[in-house]
């Protein structure tokens, strides 16, 4: 199939009213949850999970989708209004937004950040074709030692770059893959670490996880700092307005994000929050004069507004052509397909064409649709922030009870999830990072099968990740990562 | 200033939890071979790795000073405790007297005085739950109180 004949196809799905209306109704709520502070795309979309069980497989993951790219949009309200993040991808965006606020051009930030955010997308959504129909091919070729070999430098990746103790994210990593071994073992039907609990059998749950971990942990950090901010400025039509001066000064930065956020929304591991940081400090370096920036350099909305909303859309190219989630929201998405029967493979593209030409078209209407309603809609937005995180907080803990309790109906999730928030909380307070070790929890688990796999077909022998050239570069690749942390390390000693 | 605490008290958690994780795996499950990976073969080598980061963690937190982070104890207690209790009561008091006690006991730890405020709060937020998964989603949950 042609590209032009899957768009045809595409936009056939997506323009279908009983999905048009999912999508609008998710890329809606996707900008409100990343509006209010506390609230990210993670915790709505778990509580939405479920309720993905009613729907067709079209409508729940264009839904989902939007929830995540409209959360990218949302979170860069809060950032410059009130220098609180609305979602973690959002965080770079204070740094400039903030100071632009405080100056008067809380307007022009916004605009900057709605125009980044629409580019990337948009540039986002190509690229994601180009890569997906590549690797699909190229996939064909790959076997368990290739999957065993990117996963793990996925993981190592997401460990290593961005992040300023690659301990602290490894052990994170690993704590996550240990969880992910509890449960029935595929391979031996032998139970690990399940200490006799029946409810334990099919292992810890996916979504009582994501929601103790993201969720709860959030809510308690915030119940204090989200109070203490003062009423957001009020920010008219006509103040979106750029000046002639901050246009110029946006097609490079846009630019180079999009192409920086696509890169590394591909790569398992690595994702939106990553690269927003790594676009902030490339326009930093590439500026001519850097001192501008923390005091109101539009180039630091711009690029990293891009680049994260181009990594949230091209984070669907190893979730839909490899079946491997780059980070855990595309868990989730992916746990969502599976539902519906669908695997996500290098076969996809051939078995599923609606589901993934939709979702394609998908994301650009949902954009177009996010751009020209959110500018007049940007009163509401702001006004959102007025209501206090107490108001908000108690509803939450309820809707993550009833969220995790529908998945299967056991109380003994509700009591998993608590003892799961605590955690978090304590981790995350000791900046530890949550996302890692739910991305240990979901690839680990694949990376034991195909481990297994490629070791038993090679009969034992742990050359079969060398040999095999494609393998080898992940490999080369991995070790690189944990080498350059290192070698700084005893450099600056 | 203070002492890294946290590095201190994580690293030696994580350094704990993996060797206990490696010494279960060795007693309980097969560790198998190369060839043929049994049950333990991932659990030992994780526990093993997990171990050495902890170490890794913990030990150069003994000379280092940071910033002395607050950890919030009310919030923890109050928002876990109310999950704890939907948990345990939602059986016994049903979907709505669970809720209500799950937001009054969650908005307690709200840095804000005053009763008028939570009590408006339980209402509104136990109907919505009303409206939203009795009537719309027609949740299969117990609603009322069950009688025993």
């Amino acid at each position: 199939m042609t590209t032009l004949e899957g768009l045809a196809q595409g936009l056939n799905v997506a323009l279908d009213p009983s999905v048009l209306i999912y999508s609008l109704f998710g890329a809606l709520l996707g900008t409100l949850v990343g509006v209010l502070p506390g609230i990210g795309a993670m915790a709505a979309i778990t509580l939405l999970l479920p309720i993905t069980y009613y729907i067709s497989s079209q409508a729940a993951l264009v839904m989902l989708a939007a929830v995540y790219y409209g959360a990218q949009y949302g979170g860069a309200v809060a950032s410059i209004l009130l220098r609180l993040p609305g979602t973690p991808q959002s965080a770079v965006t204070t740094l400039d937004g903030y100071p632009m606020a405080q100056q008067g051009r809380a307007g022009v930030a916004l605009f900057t950040a709605m125009i980044s955010s629409f580019a990337g997308s948009m540039l986002g959504i190509v690229i994601l074709v180009m890569l997906a129909g590549w690797l699909s091919d190229l996939a064909t070729s790959f076997g368990a030692a290739e999957y065993t070999a990117m996963m793990v430098m996925g993981l190592v990746a997401a460990s290593t770059v961005g992040t300023g103790r690659p301990a602290k994210a490894l052990a994170m990593v690993v704590l996550g893959v240990i969880l992910g071994c509890v449960g029935t073992d595929v391979n031996s039907g032998v139970q690990r670490f399940t200490f006799g609990q029946v409810q334990l059998l099919d292992g810890i749950n996916l979504v009582a996880l994501a929601m103790g971990l993201f969720g709860l942990a959030e809510v308690i950090g915030n119940i204090r700092k989200a109070e203490r901010h003062g009423p957001p400025a009020k920010v008219s039509l006509r103040q979106l307005i750029p000046t002639r001066d901050d246009v110029r000064h946006l097609f490079a930065p846009i630019t180079r994000g999009t192409l920086l956020g696509s890169f590394f929304g591909a790569l398992p591991g690595t994702g939106s929050t990553i690269s927003s940081f790594l676009s902030y400090a490339l326009e930093r370096k590439v500026s001519r004069n850097p001192e501008r920036f923390g005091h109101g350099a539009i180039e630091g909305i711009a690029g990293p507004e891009s680049a994260n909303n181009s990594a949230s859309i091209t984070a669907f190219v190893p979730t839909l052509t490899l079946g491997i989630p780059g980070d855990p929201i595309m868990a989730l998405m992916l746990g969502a397909l599976v539902i519906h029967g669908i695997q996500p493979g290098p076969m996809m593209l051939q078995d599923h064409p609606n589901m993934f030409w939709g979702l394609v078209v998908s994301f650009g209407i949902g954009n177009l649709f996010l751009l020209i309603l959110n500018l007049p809609l940007i009163g509401i937005w702001v006004s959102m922030l007025r209501i206090p995180f107490r108001w908000l907080y108690p509803a939450i803990i309820v809707f993550v009870c009833l969220g995790v309790y529908s998945v299967r109906g056991a109380t003994f999730d509700i009591v998993m999830v608590a003892g799961i928030g605590a955690i978090g909380y304590a981790l995350a307070v000791a900046a530890f990072s949550p996302a890692l070790l739910l991305l240990g929890f979901v690839l680990g688990p694949l990376i034991e099968t195909n481990m297994r796999r490629a070791l038993l077909i090679s009969r034992g022998d742990a050359m079969i990740f060398i040999e095999r050239p494609i393998a080898c570069g992940f490999v080369i690749a991995t070790v690189l990562l944990l080498a350059v942390p290192l070698v700084k390390r005893i450099r600056t000693r | 200033m203070q002492r890294d605490y946290y590095d201190l008290i994580w690293g030696g958690i994580l350094a704990l939890l993996g060797l206990g994780v490696a010494a279960y795996a060795v007693a309980h499950y097969d560790f198998g071979s190369l060839r043929r990976m049994g049950p333990g073969f991932f659990p030992v080598l994780l526990g093993i790795g997990l171990a050495g980061l902890g170490t890794i963690i913990a030990v150069p937190a003994f000379g280092r000073t940071t910033e002395a982070r607050a950890f919030a104890w009310p919030e923890t207690i109050g928002v876990i405790g109310s999950l704890l209790l939907f948990g345990l009561l939602l059986n016994r008091l049903g979907l709505m007297g669970s809720t209500a006690i799950t937001v009054l006991v969650a908005s307690s730890v709200a840095p804000r005085k005053g009763i008028l405020w939570r009590l408006v709060l339980t209402v509104v937020v136990t109907a919505l739950v009303w409206v939203l998964f009795v009537l719309g989603l027609d949740m299969s949950i117990p609603v009322w109180p069950q009688g025993y």
